[in-house]
């Protein structure tokens, strides 16, 4: 663990550009570090200004505040999503339709939207509901835990190869390759080859999949692959290219995410006695208190798009092939836009925060994962209503360049003999 | 005091699909199946007594893409 993310320098190279008085700072976002790091980082820099340049890498802006970060996400037009790495504008990797601009982009999501809408997800709950418990009675005798292996990496692993009709018994495989790819996403070069690695697994996967269901004697019902297979675009056939590429970036988005936001939820529960009780005696706050997680501990520390024309933004000039990027974790906690920002209020509504993303590529599976959240936090105080941390010492994060992560989340209960 | 007539409408280029209006507030909004909300476009009425839920759906829209208009 390094602390070079909170160590930002006034130095540092942009290339030559002439940026008309722009603050420039340097900070490498990929490291991890002591588990709050990124969250009063992403504060700090919105409150000493709009914008910055940040020298790393091949240099970007960074848009720290809810309004610019909120454009940045509607105006697909100026801001291309063919890349949404800022510190890489080229990667190796190509997911459908993440990376696809308007207006190919909504034919695809049409073929993913019905999948992963919430009457989609209501259907899906008893199961994930029977998962969860299951998970849960596993653990809630032993009176320890940590969180994020014992649980929060297997539960939305099982929850989402179930919604899409694949068999679990490949569990801990996607788990180690999900991991595998976000350490290389981040943007540490000597995990690069790990992501490719990762990637190269999943797509194997997903090749054998097809391969299965392109022969199945009967079409499976509720499988994605069967779906995608008889799905068209323009009045053709998907390619396999296609398909891949849909298919690798669902796991990859659909799994990291959950366990990460609830790692962070999970802590705050715990260090927080006064909020669970609030719960358990008023459950109809559930929803509501996972809406305040998402937009306090936003995982999505900042989310990066590629600059299409020359164009003046928020008081800069972009040229076109600049990358931006938006603190969205720090967007959430804009006090310009939130009263009590800073502060976790269970019953808080009319919470319309960017944690999802917003304008054409906001979250595919954010029904999804609002109802596993909400999901394991009824079972959990069901069972365990009380709680604390068991740390000598204060979790790591995954660093901010990709999306923030509890390594680890020890936790501690009395068990009634 | 005379109540005002209140209507909100939905900006069909604005909306996204979060369902977060009609997940809030059943009463007034639907969806279609691709999890865009229903009715888009056209001002619908609100009765009195739904008239907190319209203001919330306003309030938690990412999108800003619902209007509420009193007059």
């Amino acid at each position: 663990m390094t602390d070079a993310a909170t160590t930002g320098t006034d130095a540092g190279s942009t290339a030559g550009r002439d940026l008309a008085g722009c603050p420039v700072k340097h900070y490498d976002f990929a490291q991890s570090a002591e588990v709050g790091t990124y969250l009063r980082l992403a504060d700090e820099l919105r409150e000493e200004g709009p914008v910055f340049f940040n020298s790393f890498a091949q240099g970007y802006w960074v848009f720290t505040r809810h309004d610019a970060v909120r454009e940045i996400y509607r105006q697909a037009d100026l801001f291309s999503s063919e890349s949404f790495t800022p510190h890489e504008p080229n990667p190796v990797y190509r997911f459908v339709p993440t990376q696809i601009d308007p207006p190919e982009h909504v034919k695809y999501r049409q073929i993913l939207n019905p999948w992963f809408s919430p009457n989609a997800v209501e259907a899906l709950v008893p199961e994930a509901r029977a998962i969860c418990a299951r998970l849960l009675d596993e653990l809630a005798d032993r009176g320890e835990c940590d969180f994020i292996n014992d649980f929060a990496l297997r539960y939305p692993t099982e929850v989402f190869l179930t919604s899409i009709g694949v068999p679990t018994d490949r569990c801990d495989d996607f788990v180690g390759w999900v991991e595998g790819f976000f350490r290389g996403f981040s943007g540490n070069p000597e995990h690069l080859d790990g992501m490719v690695a990762a990637l190269g697994s999943i797509r194997t996967y997903w090749e054998g999949v097809l391969e299965e269901r392109r022969h199945a004697a009967v079409p499976r019902g509720r499988d994605l692959a069967t779906h995608l297979l008889g799905s068209t675009i323009d009045g053709r056939p998907l390619t396999d290219t296609e398909m891949l590429d849909m298919l690798v970036v669902l796991v990859l988005a659909g799994l990291d995410t959950t366990q990460a936001s609830l790692g962070f939820l999970f802590r705050h529960l715990a260090q927080h006695p006064e909020h669970r009780r609030q719960v358990v005696d008023d459950p109809t706050l559930v929803p509501t208190l996972v809406e305040e997680s998402l937009r306090l501990y936003t995982i999505i520390f900042a989310d990066g798009r590629k600059v299409t024309r020359d164009e003046e933004f928020f008081g800069v000039q972009l040229r076109a092939g600049d990358m931006v990027c938006g603190l969205v974790a720090g967007a959430n906690r804009d006090p310009r836009v939130y009263d009590r920002a800073d502060e976790f209020v269970v019953d808080r509504t009319g919470t319309h925060h960017l944690g999802f993303a917003a304008g054409p590529h906001r979250c595919l599976g954010a029904h999804l994962a609002r109802r596993e959240m909400q999901i394991v936090v009824e079972e959990w105080l069901a069972r365990i209503p009380d709680f604390s941390l068991a740390e000598s010492q204060p979790p790591i994060e995954r660093g901010g360049g990709a999306m923030l992560a509890l390594q680890h989340l020890y936790l501690q209960w009395n068990v009634s003999t | 005091v005379e109540r005002l007539d209140v209507r909100v409408t939905v900006h069909d280029s604005r909306c996204t699909g979060h369902g977060r209006c009609y997940s809030l507030s059943p009463q007034i909004f639907g969806s279609d199946d691709q999890g865009f909300v229903v009715p888009r476009g056209e001002p619908i009425a609100i009765d009195a007594e739904h008239e907190d839920a319209a203001r919330l759906a306003v309030a938690s829209c990412p999108e800003a893409a619902i209007e509420l208009l009193a007059d």
